[in-house]
Order: structure tokens, then C-alpha cells, then sequence
């Protein structure tokens, strides 16, 4: 492990280098917030709960899913393809690494980054201009693990596409397919209670949820029983053992076909 | 026991047969007409330790394809390939850490990091103790000068700047084997001179294993004890520089751009040196682009000064440039059997 934090603490620091880009995200996630606030203030002026959220409820939902869309958005498919198609992929594997575990920690940095640039100050925001209050119950401590548990998910499908450089010119449609796949049924544009209740069990067992539905539930609504909240975890658990493991069977395989332009 | 063991070995690719224009490109989703290259076809040579040996040979020839196999990169098709008694496809991780590698055309560094980030990311990497690190960063601080560029970010360094911090780094855990293809590539005589002598102080001083593949002969010249030509895959030559070094050494090639130029000036040209400097003068001429008469020089029978006063009296030139001899004619030479 000591070899590999070096990494995630070196793509950190490329992050804090670009100030502006830096700086434009946090103006842009704000203007996001705005939008949905009155964007969901003109939903609720004609009832005070839809699907058993109050305004609240799904204000901080929305809010919260956008911080955590943007937070594990760290681009890896697009790098990782990149590298491979350009061969630059060569400089790792002529060092001690594990291309996988040198991606996580890489792309761990990023996490923190967007950490620091987005989640923590859309937090503030929500809490003290949008004044959206956060009950307190067991979901608020299990929270941490579950975002953990979401950037392993998020990190092997993106390893994953990104791993199809071996096989492919250009990731542009598996990238932005998976993109609009993974807005969409996750609850990351809207709570999955407004889905039909039949899709929302077959979502309930889909690595897409797992990703923002089940952080976002830990802290939107906190004060559930234990019995709620473990199940499911145990299908975040069950979904990002299985993609890391198959992330690492795929890289074994698309290894053998290696090409690195030049001869 | 060499460092590096190879035998009979070989490399094939299979590229995917395009066809032309829209509906071909359309095809060829669906196509399975793929062709075979054969990129290395079965060489065979032993490297010891401490040795700088010149891997040279034309673009295509397979140079990097051998490297990479030999950097476990590329698993070989067939045939034998060890270093330090093991084969580098099957124990990358294991075989990584007593080797460098350094790529001219992409950078190991971090690009958006300070240059010494990317060495303190390097020392991690490869568990380098802090000793061992200070002790090496003063090193390469006495022989590059690195010193004032350790807070620079990556991608403000010159082309030179970065290519030394790249050999440094890939020195930095004191692997047994170097590999460093074209580290010169697009950089100015000054610069090559001293990236030259950087090599050739650390080979010295750590003994470490050196193979270097290049495109400039002079490089070659300055750095090795020995060489191998390679083309087309197979070994052409493999022994002392000695040898070779009379090939391209002694060559120089006068780029003549003469006035008046006709179809008849290089027939001309020739039979008036053959007058002045004998049948056998090892002087070659030959029209290569669009009116660049290019004469070749063997010095060590025919001084170039003489050949210049001789051709700028004789003829109206209106420009003139001096080449040493390119990778192509050297290997040219080596198939008409230069080496005997």
C-alpha cells in the first residue's frame, strides 16, 4: 500500500494546481443548486409531499446526489483509454505496479479533490444558505463506508470501459452511454420514489443505485432502523467486490492483446 | 551468467487488413482479414553486465518491439528471453524493479507536478529509503544540475530539461539494466553532449547495464562499446563498435544544391571526380531530392575539405550542408556487405 498513497496524494496535487478549473467548478455547482432549488419549488407548490418526500426531503436529495455525481466523476474511463491508446500505458508496466490498483489510488486523489472543491462546500451551502435540515440517526455514521463503497462501484465500471482501449478506437459512445445509463437510474437526476414501483425493485438489485441512491439515503433520511440500511449495503458490498474482481479478470484478459503503437 | 539471455526470439503482430474509403470502413467492423507482421523474427544475443551496447537499425526495424519484450511489456511469440535468469513477461512486477526504462517520446514524469514530485513518487514506488534517495539526489544534483529545476512543473521544462530529469529518475533505485530509447531524439548538440556524458558517468559509476536504441550515429559513437544493427527484424550485426565505427565514422555526406541543375550535372559531377581523385576514391553521388545533389565521403581515403574546394571551384553552388551518414546508409552498407 505505502507505494501506491504516494499516487493518490500526487493526483490531489495536480487537481489543487489548476486553481481556475478548480474555482469553475465550484461556481457551476452552484448555479446547479440554485436552478434546482426553484426548479423543485414550483414542483411543490402544488402538494407538500410527492411519493412520501417533503421539499426538504428531496431538495437535499437532489442536492446531495449532484455533489455525489460530481464527486466520483473523476474521468477514468477517458484516462485510462487514453493511456492505453497512446501507449503511454508503457510507463507502468515497466514499474512495480498493479495497473488497477495504481488507477484507484490515482483516481482516489481525484475523489479527494472533488472532495475538497465540491462536496464540502455544496454541503455548507445546503446547510447554511439553503437552510435544508439533516436529521440524525445511524444512516449518518454508516455514510462513509457507503461513499466508499460507491467509488470502488464507480471506479471498476469506469476501469472497466476504460480497459476497452485494448480492444477499441474510441470510447466516446460506451463512455457517454454508461453516462446517461448511470444518471439516470441511480437517483442521481431524480429520487428513485418518483420511479414506478416495479422498476424500483429491479433497480434495487442494479450497481447503478448502489453508486448515489444508497449514499444519498443515508443522509436524506437518516433516522431509519438499521434493517433498512444493511440490505442495502450488502448489495453495495456484493456489487463492488464482484466488478473490482471482474475488472481484474478483464484486465488479464485485454493485457494479451496488448499493442502499443510503434515498433 | 549474462544479464540478458535472448534466443531465437520472435515477435508477431496481427493488424487488421483496412480497406479504403467509407463503405470499406464499414466492412471492416465486421471483418475478421487480419495479417500477420512479424515484427522480431528470431534473434538471438547475450548482454552482460555494465556493458552500453547501441541497438541501432532503421524506423520499423523492431528495436522497440525487442525492448519492450525485454521490459515484459510484450510477451514474445516464441523463443527465450531472460533477465537476470528470469523471463520479464511472466515477473513484470518482480523484473520492473531492477530495471529503468526510459521512453524519448513520453515522459515519465507527472506533467502538471513539480519535477521533484515526481521523484518523491518514484522513491515510493520503488521503496527507495531516504538515504539511499538524498544520496542519489545529490548525485544526480553534481552531474545534471537538477537542483534549480525541482520546482519547476513538468511541462514548463525544455525538451533537454526534461529528457535529463527522465534518465535521472530512471536511475533513481539503482536498477541493473537500463533502457533508454531514443533519449535524444529532437534535442540540440549541446544538449545531446551533455545527456551523453550523464549516461556514461552513471553506467560508470553505478556499472549499471546500458542498451540504448537511437537514431543518432553519434550517440552510438560517444556511448558504446558495442553495437547491434537490427532491420527488418533480424540481427544484421552484432560485435565491437570498432568495426562499425569505420562505416559511419570516416562517412560524411555533402548536400550540394548546384545552379543550373539538369539531368546531366551528376553524370558531369562524377566523371570530374573521378579525374581529380582517382577510380577509387569511394565517392558516391546521387540526386535524393529535387535538385539536392548528395555526394558521400569515405574521409579516411578522400579529405572532405579537398572534395569541397574541388566541387565549389568547379561548379556554382548555391548552398551546401554537411550530413553525417544516416542510420539508412549505415545499414545500406552493412547488406552490401560492408562488414564483410
Amino acid at each position: 500500500m505505502r507505494s501506491y498513497l504516494p499516487i493518490a496524494r500526487g493526483s490531489y496535487m495536480v487537481g489543487l494546481v489548476y486553481r481556475f478549473g478548480f474555482l469553475f467548478t465550484i461556481v457551476g455547482n452552484v448555479v446547479y443548486l440554485g436552478v434546482a432549488y426553484y426548479l423543485w419549488r414550483s414542483i411543490y407548490s402544488y402538494s407538500d409531499t410527492i411519493r412520501g418526500l417533503t421539499f426538504n426531503e428531496t431538495f437535499l436529495y437532489v442536492g446531495l446526489g449532484s455533489a455525489i455525481f460530481i464527486l466520483l466523476k473523476t474521468y477514468a474511463d477517458w484516462y485510462i483509454h487514453y493511456e492505453i491508446r497512446e501507449g503511454i500505458i508503457a510507463n507502468y508496466l515497466t514499474k512495480p505496479l498493479d495497473f488497477q490498483l495504481y488507477n484507484l489510488f490515482a483516481n482516489l486523489g481525484s475523489l479527494l479533490m472533488n472532495l475538497t472543491a465540491i462536496t464540502v462546500p455544496t454541503v455548507l451551502l445546503l446547510t447554511f444558505v439553503f437552510k435544508v435540515k439533516v436529521a440524525f440517526g445511524p444512516g449518518l455514521f454508516l455514510f462513509p463506508i457507503s461513499l466508499l463503497l460507491a467509488f470502488l462501484i464507480s471506479f471498476s465500471i469506469d476501469y472497466s470501459i476504460g480497459l476497452m482501449g485494448f480492444y477499441s478506437e474510441s470510447v466516446w459512445g460506451l463512455s457517454t452511454t454508461k453516462e446517461i445509463i448511470v444518471t439516470v437510474f441511480s437517483g442521481a437526476l431524480i429520487p428513485l420514489q418518483f420511479f414506478p414501483a416495479a422498476m424500483q425493485k429491479v433497480l434495487f438489485w442494479l450497481p447503478f443505485q448502489a453508486i448515489y441512491h444508497t449514499p444519498i439515503m443515508m443522509l436524506t433520511k437518516p433516522d431509519q432502523a438499521l434493517n433498512v440500511f444493511l440490505p442495502m449495503m450488502a448489495v453495495q458490498l456484493a456489487w463492488a467486490v464482484t466488478l473490482f474482481v471482474a475488472a481484474r479478470l478483464f484486465y488479464n484478459q485485454a493485457i494479451k492483446v496488448l499493442r502499443i503503437a510503434g515498433g | 551468467m549474462s544479464l540478458i539471455h535472448i534466443e531465437n526470439l520472435s515477435k508477431q503482430f496481427k493488424i487488421l487488413n483496412r480497406r479504403e474509403g467509407l463503405s470499406g470502413a464499414f466492412r471492416d467492423l465486421f471483418s475478421g482479414n487480419y495479417r500477420t507482421v512479424e515484427a522480431v523474427a528470431g534473434i538471438s544475443f547475450d548482454i552482460d553486465a555494465g556493458e552500453i551496447v547501441g541497438y541501432i537499425g532503421p524506423n520499423g526495424a523492431g528495436k522497440s518491439t525487442t525492448i519492450k519484450m525485454m521490459t515484459g511489456i510484450l510477451k514474445p511469440t516464441d523463443g527465450i528471453i531472460q533477465v537476470n535468469g528470469l523471463a520479464p513477461y511472466n515477473n513484470r512486477i518482480r523484473q520492473a524493479q531492477i530495471m529503468g526504462v526510459v521512453f524519448g517520446q513520453r515522459s515519465q514524469l507527472w506533467w502538471d507536478l513539480p519535477v521533484i514530485e515526481s521523484f518523491k513518487i518514484l522513491k515510493e514506488i520503488y521503496k527507495v529509503d531516504q538515504k539511499t534517495f538524498d544520496r542519489h539526489m545529490n548525485l544526480f544534483n553534481d552531474l545534471v544540475g537538477l537542483g534549480a529545476l525541482y520546482t519547476q512543473q513538468v511541462r514548463t521544462l525544455s525538451l533537454g530539461q526534461r529528457m535529463l530529469c527522465d534518465i535521472t529518475a530512471s536511475f533513481l533505485h539503482n536498477p541493473q539494466v537500463v533502457f533508454l530509447d531514443e533519449p535524444t531524439i529532437g534535442l540540440d548538440i549541446s544538449i545531446k553532449a551533455k545527456i551523453r556524458s550523464v549516461i556514461k558517468e552513471l553506467n560508470s559509476e553505478r556499472n549499471t547495464t546500458i542498451i540504448l536504441t537511437t537514431h543518432d550515429l553519434g550517440d552510438v559513437e560517444a556511448l558504446c562499446q558495442r553495437i547491434i544493427i537490427i532491420d527488418k527484424g533480424k540481427i544484421l550485426y552484432d560485435g565491437d563498435i570498432k568495426k562499425v565505427n569505420a562505416l559511419f565514422g570516416a562517412y560524411r555526406t555533402l548536400k550540394l544544391q548546384i545552379d543550373d541543375f539538369n539531368e546531366k550535372t551528376i553524370q558531369l559531377l562524377k566523371e570530374k571526380l573521378c579525374d581529380q581523385f582517382g577510380e577509387d576514391n569511394a565517392i558516391t553521388v546521387a540526386e535524393t531530392e529535387e535538385s539536392w545533389t548528395d555526394v558521400t565521403i569515405d574521409q579516411a581515403r578522400t579529405p572532405l575539405s579537398d572534395v569541397l574546394n574541388f566541387v565549389m571551384s568547379n561548379f556554382k553552388v548555391d548552398d551546401v550542408r554537411i550530413l553525417e551518414i544516416s542510420m539508412e546508409n549505415v545499414v545500406r552498407k552493412v547488406y552490401d556487405g560492408a562488414l564483410g
